[in-house]
């Protein structure tokens, strides 16, 4: 028994010595061999090949997220540039706009003050009345640079109104809308005349016979009666005439030629210095 | 002092009216912050100030409004005695107390205004607008609110020992009978 023991652990250590030698054998021959995977090689590499391929798949999924997000970051910056890029072009453009809107204006301007008896003076508003019985606007020029109440203001379209009162650099106007304002008027068609009176938005036409011929679109122009204001500038356009039964003279309702809403710039019209003065 | 810093407020107002305020839609109006501050004067000052502030405001809307001098200063002391004397016993000084009575004194002031240029200039004829009226009158309701918050809280931070708390929109008078 103690015999069959024994030989039994020979053959053991025999059979391991066996199997090691084998391998051994096997990878110096595969070493110094063919230089190819063996079918041990395969398997590990298709384990740890499936390993990678997970590892990478994970990897790549991180790296294009990063990149991605790294990109965003870089569009988010490029288009805030660009948006400010484009909002400098913006106002630089509606400063030019301006710019060519202020060059038209003014040159129309220049163009009529060549027509006006001079001397002239253009002035800035900068401020409207703020109730709602009265049409007045405040200018950035007064007494010091010359202006006296009186004085007419007028614009490329037409007539504006008049000073009303003045401090050393600033003046009131009284449009010629306003309900308190009145000017010796003609009609430029027929030069039949009457008295421009504001009613807070347009002027009546007062004093005009009934069997004057009075159309609609007529055009009417100062009539320099008065003194205040040059002969044939611009006032409006008939819109509206009524012949009542009773009464001698016509209602007639007149569109001013200026918009005295959109009104930036005037022309006032210095008096010139008498003789006697 | 508080006449002085109500003054600038109103000059402030007043320029705000003559420049900006022009630039809003047609359809928003043309809020009178001026008025609301004399409607303040009138509920929250003493006769004295509140007088002296109406005045010197009147003076100050003369300047850039209307054509017939020393208009504003009679129609605003009359609408601040008017109010003084009608809501001496009335609890007016809650904000949202203060839109009817802007409502009333409002037509009222314009009332005088319409009555006082018709005798001064009966050749001119002014026209009364009740659609434009409504219109500036709900503007003025809308506009009292933020208005006279900041009207009170200025007054009671001029004042010593006052609530200094900004909104009060709802606050009340405190309880007399404590303690």
């Amino acid at each position: 028994m103690r015999k069959k023991g024994k030989r039994t652990r020979q053959l053991k250590a025999l059979f391991l010595f066996g199997l090691i030698l084998t391998l051994v054998l096997m990878l110096i021959v595969s070493t110094v061999g063919r230089q190819e995977f063996n079918t041990p090689h395969k398997l590990a590499l298709e384990v740890l090949g499936r390993a990678q391929s997970g590892a990478s798949s994970v990897g790549g999924f991180f790296k294009t997220f990063w990149h991605n997000y790294s990109t965003l970051i870089g569009i988010r910056e490029e288009n805030e540039r660009l948006k400010e890029e484009l909002r400098k072009y913006k106002a630089a453009t509606t400063r030019y706009r301006e710019a060519v809107a202020t060059n038209v204006r003014l040159t129309k301007l220049l163009e009529l003050k060549e027509t006006l008896p001079p001397p002239t003076l253009t002035a800035q508003i900068i401020g409207k009345d703020p109730s709602q019985w009265f049409k007045t606007l405040i200018i950035d020029r007064g007494s010091s640079d010359g202006v006296e109440n009186g004085m007419p203001a007028v614009t490329v379209e037409g007539i504006v109104g008049q000073v009303v009162n003045t401090s050393p650099h600033y003046a009131k106007l009284l449009l010629a809308n306003d309900p308190n304002s009145a000017l010796d008027a003609v009609i430029q068609k027929s030069r039949i005349q009457g008295i421009i009176k504001g009613n807070g938005n347009d002027f009546d036409l007062y004093y005009v016979l009934k069997n004057a011929e009075v159309a609609q679109g007529d055009e009417v122009v100062t009539s320099g009666l008065g003194t205040v204001f040059p002969k044939g500038l611009m006032i409006g356009t008939v819109t509206n005439v009524t012949k009542n039964r009773r009464g001698m003279f016509q209602n007639i309702t007149v569109t001013p030629a200026v918009d005295f809403s959109q009104l930036e710039q005037v022309i006032i019209v210095m008096k010139k210095a008498s003789l006697a003065e | 002092m508080l006449i002085a810093i109500f003054l600038a407020i109103g000059t402030l107002c007043l320029v705000l009216q003559t420049t900006l305020l022009h630039g809003l839609p047609a359809w928003m109006g043309q809020p009178d912050l001026l008025f609301l501050l004399i409607v303040f004067a009138a509920t929250h000052l003493d006769l004295f100030r509140g007088a002296v502030l109406s005045l010197l405001l009147g003076l100050l809307m003369d300047i850039f409004s209307g054509i017939f001098l020393g208009l504003y200063p009679l129609t605003y002391l009359l609408v601040f005695f008017v109010l003084k004397g009608s809501t001496r016993h009335l609890a007016f000084t809650d904000t949202l107390h203060q839109i009817p009575l802007i409502v009333i004194s409002y037509l009222f002031a314009n009332a005088a205004i319409y009555i006082i240029t018709t005798v001064l200039a009966p050749e001119a004829v002014l026209s009364w607008g009740w659609g434009n009226m409504f219109q500036q009158v709900i503007i003025m309701s809308v506009t009292c609110i933020p208005c006279c918050s900041i009207f009170r809280w200025l007054q009671t931070r001029m004042t010593p020992g006052g609530n200094s708390s900004f909104l009060s929109l709802g606050s009340r008078p405190s309880n007399r009978f404590k303690g």
